[in-house]
């Protein structure tokens, strides 16, 4: 990975931000609503480009990550940051149930994960001994005092998001480069090819959507001690699907900070410009972003930006 | 009891007209272009907005705005096709994820245009009830169902007999080969999704007309065609039917038997069960694994 | 070491495949003949694991490998090539061949890698882009070496020489040889060509129909009058 970038990335992440606006809780919400979003935009990815698999259902497995914590949290008092790990493995779990849907084609795998997560914001509506019913759950535990700094607090909460984000990317770039990364490319131009050379294919994939429910859960479960509220067309909410894809297509879902860079971007802006224009509806300029995006630049912004860039370079000789 | 489960039976039935034909729209879009159109359900929705909004503002019958939805909503889906064409690499793909965003933009349309409100038909010759022994149903309900299943007949018959009918089902098995006979699939493919505008948006006006409308109702709408199209096995009108019914069936004997939240909740498990345990539908079709 | 008896593949109402045995011990080289849709590649496929068969049994070093997963098979020492070469795309040649050591035998042995490569003559073109910048006997010859990295004990060649100039062929099939005898690999061959499969191979079958017609010494099975007249009838058919 390029030193030259990471090493200012992170110290702009852990030193600059919080200098600058460690006392504005507005924007610190923001980033960290952003950095959720940015998360599961990686997790998407991640199951787009190693699992080949689309999926349009990702608020499932952060509903069921928000409310496996919140609850554990709740009910039986473990701590805050175990339960947050329990989140992702509750998604993890969840995940279980999807994977005979590894062998449907795109879109039925795509809306059939879909599926699930209505399955799962009814139920969570009807459980109502369990999961406080469409009333939710208020008064979730927040992040706890770590080593004496206490991360409950907005500044807290967001070096626990930044930090959650990075490491999951490295996670995601190991995946990548590893031998394991390599053949799960090559497998979706020939899976048989592959097999024929000794990759179990099928473990492959299911690992990598457990990776990617992993991940996704994980960020449902923080925001839930982050917001400290529950209710399940909160948790469930189809903006947990709809925003990341966006982000990800966005920033280009190919690469790895395509994701993070688009969630911030997409969500940064929605939030502080469209919603001010539109309250009501501002979303469909996502929409149009998406259409956009698919018609001009399959692969999102970043090489669209640079195609200009060189383009105006020629041009000024 | 057995009264209620028989009612029950009755109105899920009626509903199964009015899921066929939206569900047909997806399923012929799907036999000759191989794509999901994730927007369909909008497209129903706007037809019914459409007769929303000339009956509210000024004073229209459902039933004649029905030729000005046609118009609107075949238009629209004439602009989905010629964009979803527009798609350079990797159709199957990112026509999903084009037309996941052309339902965004439909749907946050809706919202900011019309509101988050329930609206239904204040028609009041369609919502008085029609009583058959003991089954209730309203008038519009059994109107739209006999028209539903009229219009579904007539255009299944043209689907077997008539050029472009036949056309569409050759594009949908064999598309190169298609090409040979002289058929040209991009009109082919325009002409499915004329069909699909065409039975969306009698679609849209019946729900409008038999039940109540909102914004987030087109991504639900579009999920039963979806679940309606497997249940069905592609290719298979009979079977769309068929599939059609039992979701209205179910919907309607859960919202009875059980509970009225867990309405959507049976079209989903339907689905589920057939993906995983009938993969060709319940009458046979296209193989669905990959 | 390859051990087929009464293999039967149905494909609905089609039998691609009836009725087939075979007794294959190590280090033979087997030729497999036969028409167009003799079944010849779907044996292969059912060998490999991609066809579930219908009937019979196939056991692989006294192990029943009919129940094994493709992959597994592959790692048990069953390589085998496409007719219609499938490199990893992304990758480059040297790479493909990585992934399918790695997979193939658990490690990665970069020596034993570049050997490969120089025996096919690929070392050159060992950090091109597989799907790019190869020529159809450099593609044949990738597909042949992606099966050679997973170590295996038999090798399934699917008209590895087809459509080859006479040149080329000269080469891939001298190398086939050496191959044969510096690694003791089994192979089983699928070719059109009577003349090549005539000097490769010390036996060959004939499968017409999805039925095996004749087992024999290539003079022995060429003078057969029922695989002569599989081949005539099938040229007015």
């Amino acid at each position: 990975m390029k030193i030259r970038i990471v090493l200012p990335l992170l110290v702009v992440l852990y030193v600059i931000v919080p200098v600058l606006w460690g006392g504005d809780k507005y924007v610190l919400s923001l980033l960290v609503a952003s950095f959720t979003i940015a998360g599961v935009a990686l997790a998407w990815a991640l199951l787009g480009n190693l699992g080949g698999m689309v999926s349009f259902g990702h608020a499932a497995f952060f509903g069921v990550g928000s409310y496996t914590s919140a609850l554990l949290s709740m009910k039986l008092g473990l701590p805050i940051f175990l339960c947050i790990l329990m989140g992702g493995v509750g998604a993890t779990l969840i995940s279980t149930t999807v994977l005979p849907a590894l062998r449907l084609r795109g879109p039925f795998f795509a809306l059939a994960i879909l599926a699930y997560s209505q399955i799962f914001r009814i139920l969570a509506t009807e459980l109502e001994g369990i999961t406080g019913g469409a009333g939710g759950l208020s008064s979730i535990p927040v992040l706890p005092k770590v080593l004496g700094y206490d991360f409950s607090s907005k500044l807290g909460g967001y070096f626990v998001a930044i930090t959650i984000v990075l490491f999951f990317t490295w996670i995601y770039h190991l995946i990548r480069r590893s031998y394991y990364g390599i053949a799960l490319r090559a497998m979706q131009e020939s899976e048989d090819a592959t097999r024929v050379v000794g990759v179990n294919s099928t473990l492959l994939k299911a690992a990598m959507l457990f990776i990617s429910a992993f991940m996704t859960g994980i960020f449902g479960a923080f925001n839930s001690h982050y917001i400290n509220f529950l209710e399940p067309d909160y948790a469930f909410h189809s903006d947990w699907t709809i925003l990341p894809v966006v982000a990800a297509i966005f920033g280009g879902y190919r690469s790895l900070t395509g994701p993070l860079v688009g969630a911030v971007a997409i969500y940064l802006i929605d939030q502080s410009i469209f919603k001010n224009l539109i309250p009501s509806g501002h979303q469909f300029i996502l929409g149009a972003l998406l259409g956009a995006m698919v018609l001009f630049s399959p692969d999102g912004l970043e090489p669209f930006i640079s195609k200009k860039l060189r383009w105006g370079k020629r041009a000024a000789h | 009891m057995s009264e209620l489960v028989l009612q029950s039976i009755f109105s899920g039935l009626l509903m199964g007209a009015s899921y066929a034909l939206i569900g047909l729209g997806l399923a012929l879009v799907f036999g000759t272009m191989k794509i999901i159109n994730l927007a369909h359900g909008e497209l129903v929705l706007l037809s019914a907005y459409i007769a929303y909004t000339m009956e509210s503002t000024l004073g229209w019958n459902p039933l004649w705005v029905i030729p000005l939805s046609i118009l609107v909503v075949c238009a629209c889906a004439i602009l989905v096709y010629f964009l979803v064409s527009g798609i350079q690499k990797n159709r199957e793909l990112n026509s999903l994820i084009l037309t996941f965003g052309i339902g965004i933009i439909i749907t946050n349309l809706s919202l900011m245009i019309w509101a988050a409100n329930v609206r239904s038909t204040s028609v009041s010759w369609f919502q008085e009830g029609v009583v058959l022994g003991f089954l209730y149903s309203m008038r519009s309900e059994l109107l739209f169902f006999a028209a539903g299943l009229a219009l579904l007949a007539i255009i299944w018959r043209w689907l077997k007999k008539s050029w472009y009918g036949r056309a569409v089902r050759a594009v949908s098995s064999h598309r190169d080969a298609s090409k040979l006979m002289g058929i040209n699939p991009q009109f082919t493919e325009m002409l499915s999704f004329v069909l699909a505008g065409l039975t969306g948006s009698f679609a849209g006006i019946a729900i409008y007309c038999t039940n109540v409308i909102y914004p987030p109702l087109g991504a639900t709408l579009t999920v039963k065609a979806f679940i309606v199209t497997v249940l069905a096995g592609l290719g298979s009108i009979p079977g769309l039917l068929v599939g059609s019914i039992l979701l209205g069936l179910g919907e309607s004997l859960t919202i009875t038997l059980l509970r009225p939240s867990l309405r959507e909740l049976a079209g989903m498990i339907l689905f589920l069960l057939v993906l995983f345990v009938l993969p060709n539908g319940l009458f046979g079709g296209a193989r669905r694994r990959g | 070491m390859l051990h087929i008896e009464h293999l039967m593949v149905k494909f609905g109402g089609l039998t691609a495949l009836q009725d087939f045995s075979l007794k294959m011990g190590i280090h033979e080289i087997i030729g497999l003949v036969g028409p167009n849709g003799a079944g010849k590649t779907t044996l292969f496929n059912a060998i490999s694991g991609l066809v579930k068969p219908s009937g019979g049994r196939v056991s692989f070093n006294s192990t029943d490998i009919l129940k094994k997963p493709m992959y597994a098979r592959a790692r048990m020492g069953i390589g085998r090539t496409f007719q219609v070469p499938q490199p990893m795309s992304e990758l480059t040649v040297k790479e493909n061949l990585l992934v399918s050591q790695r997979f193939g035998t658990g490690k990665v042995d970069e020596k034993k890698i570049n050997e490969i490569l120089a025996f096919l003559n690929l070392s050159r073109k060992a950090g091109y882009n597989a799907a790019m910048e190869l020529s159809l006997s450099e593609l044949r010859a990738l597909e042949v070496g992606k099966a050679l990295a997973t170590n295996p004990r038999l090798l399934l060649l699917d008209e590895v020489l087809a459509g080859l100039e006479a040149s080329e062929k000269r080469i891939l099939m001298g190398t086939l040889t050496d191959l044969h005898e510096k690694y003791g690999i089994g192979f089983l061959i699928i070719e059109h060509d009577i003349e090549t499969i005539s000097s490769l191979c010390k036996r060959v079958c004939v499968l017409n129909f999805g039925e095996l017609i004749a087992d024999g010494t290539p003079q022995e099975v060429f003078r057969n009058p029922t695989v002569v007249k599989s081949y005539i009838g099938s040229s007015h058919a």
